[in-house]
């Protein structure tokens, strides 16, 4: 193992200020602003130190994330940790998750963007606001976005000064007319519950352990820049919390499309809420963007890696950019943005930074075992306590995600093992197992098929034409199904 | 060749309609479109639905992908 790990091809320009905003502007959605109503009905006035909670419970792993940013000053953060302390299927793995939850948090953010919009045109249908931000921004990242630091700090600060204002103005409103605040109805499920649902908040912070490439002084930077960015976070959320929570009851928030819209037009009149949804408007677009630069540059990555086929890491002739790999992504993230379920999506989010967290703070591990001559211009304090209880949240906040997202996320465990492993196994053994399979399937779906024309499944409120259509459309299924089996046991053993 | 072209096709429209029944299985879970009144499935059945759409598109997804895609040499595994 290498004493030094380094990497030449990027500009180190990104000063103490421009890191920790990157950190802060990472975090920064309009779809944040949106889910705290949602969290303010699951916990009530409970969640206020939630918001203290989810800040804390996130710095722990951002200690895991300056340590092995400084040590590893390469691009690509947990996936590039994760090939260093571990190659194999858990690097693979982590880029998998890596790019899922980078994809379900562009459909967040554009959901998130279409809620705030929401709240100043009611009439505008969510899903299909959601798809167009998504498509628009596929197409900006296509024809090559140039994307900077600089415009991050600029819209970074921008959103800053809008809450600032937003909590000045709330403050001032709490202050002359202070509201009932009755105990918390919620049971201590509903706490926790709302915990792993503001995890989100902080999400993104860990950009500045991605970008370690282009810091400046990386080994004194990343770590104070991981700090102070999840410091200003924590102050911020809670600040808006509270005015949240003191200026209309958790109840009415949660009924909200724009929770924070709402209260600054109780606080300041119309005009505040313009203001804010203006604010959030423009991060809800700038984390879209970034989300969808973000997910495409993974893909191309695992592609380039050999982990994915190689058609992703095609770049466009003209405008120099991963084409497919920003086709491929936005397609998958226009289909959960049209669903426009919120809550699904954020514990999908929730889900894939969770895994990637938990692996970051077990590489901290690994490595300090490894590698001990590895020189860690920053090192974790308390180790081993502080990445072990990093890893202790994870699951904890784990139990606590929708049943349906971990069904999604064991599924999707599944996909990437028999990805990986088919190249290790070789795919002959495999085609032959899934042949057999696809037989059965299809004699499945042909039975189904018959069990509909003869009505012994009877699909209750569909008319005679539905019916017969359902029959040829299983017998479709089925027909492919049997086909695919065929051709999968006829595979050669090369 | 022309067993290659019908290889690819026939996995492709595999991985599709697997990807097509895990989408319809969220669907019925949230019950977008209302598809749980179109359907007239009731409570207690969602979960066996939900259970058999999504077994049936995994399985179909990832054979179609192993028949779509091991019928060329386009892969870059390490």
């Amino acid at each position: 193992m290498v004493s030094r790990i380094t990497e030449q091809h990027l500009k180190r320009n990104l000063g103490l200020i421009r890191t920790t905003m990157l950190g802060v502007g990472g975090s920064l959605s309009a779809a944040n602003f949106v889910i705290i109503g949602e969290a303010a009905g699951m916990a009530g006035y409970a969640i206020v130190p939630i918001v203290i909670v989810c800040g804390f419970l996130s710095l722990l792993t951002m200690f895991s994330y300056a340590e092995l940013g400084t040590a590893i000053p390469l691009a690509g953060g947990e996936y590039t940790f994760s090939k260093v302390a571990y190659g194999g299927f858990t690097s693979f793995l982590t880029g998998w998750f890596e790019w899922l939850s980078n994809m379900f948090y562009t459909a967040l953010s554009a959901i998130g963007f279409a809620y705030v919009i929401s709240y100043l045109v009611p009439q505008i249908n969510i899903p299909l606001t959601a798809v167009v931000v998504v498509a628009v921004f596929a197409i900006i990242n296509l024809m090559g976005s140039k994307e900077t630091a600089t415009t991050e700090t600029i819209i970074t600060i921008i959103v800053l000064a809008v809450l600032g204002i937003f909590v000045v103005g709330g403050w001032s409103f709490i202050q002359n007319a202070p509201p009932e605040q009755p105990a918390s109805p919620v049971g201590i499920l509903g706490i926790f519950a709302a915990t792993a649902y503001l995890f989100e908040l902080y999400l993104g912070a860990e950009a500045v352990a991605a970008a370690q490439a282009e810091v400046k002084n990386p080994e004194k930077n990343i770590p104070r820049a991981i700090m102070l960015s999840a410091l200003i976070l924590i102050a911020l959320y809670t600040s808006v919390v509270v005015v949240a929570v003191g200026v209309a009851p958790p109840e009415v928030l949660s009924h909200q499309a724009s929770p924070i819209a709402y209260v600054a037009e109780q606080t300041m009149g119309p005009a505040g809420a313009v203001l804010v949804t203006i604010g959030l408007a423009i991060t809800g677009l700038a984390a879209t963007n970034e989300a969808i630069m973000a997910q495409s540059r993974v893909l191309y990555a695992m592609s380039r890696d050999g982990y994915l086929p190689k058609g992703l890491c095609k770049v466009h002739k003209r405008y120099c950019t991963p084409h497919v790999a920003i086709i491929v992504g936005a397609v998958f993230t226009a289909i959960f943005a049209a669903t426009g379920l919120v809550n699904f999506v954020v514990y999908a989010v929730n889900l894939g930074f969770i895994i990637g967290f938990s692996i970051v703070n077990l590489a901290v591990i690994r490595l300090r075992k490894l590698a001990p001559h590895l020189k860690r211009p920053f090192k974790t304090p308390l180790y081993p306590l502080t990445p072990i209880a990093g890893i202790a949240a994870s699951i904890f906040l784990m139990l606590f995600i929708d049943p349906s997202v971990l069904i999604l996320g064991f599924e999707l465990i599944i996909v990437a093992l028999l990805i990986y492993y088919i190249r290790m196994v070789g795919s002959y053994r495999i085609r032959v197992a899934f042949g057999g399979i696809s037989l059965g399937l299809g004699a499945f779906v042909c039975s189904t098929a018959y069990l509909v024309v003869a009505n012994i499944i009877v699909l209750h409120g569909a008319s005679q034409g539905l019916a017969t259509l359902a029959f040829w459309v299983l017998i479709f299924v089925g027909a492919i199904q049997i086909l695919a089996g065929i051709l999968n046991l006829l595979a050669s053993d090369r | 060749m022309i067993g290659k072209k019908i290889s690819k096709t026939v996995g492709l429209m595999q991985a599709v309609i697997g990807g097509a029944s895990m989408f319809f299985a969220f669907f019925l879970f949230y019950n977008v479109f209302s598809l749980q009144e179109i359907l007239g499935a009731s409570d207690g059945h969602i979960w066996f639905y939900l259970w058999i759409l999504i077994i049936f598109g995994l399985l179909s997804v990832i054979s179609g992908l192993l028949l779509f895609f091991m019928s060329n040499k386009r892969w870059c595994l390490a």
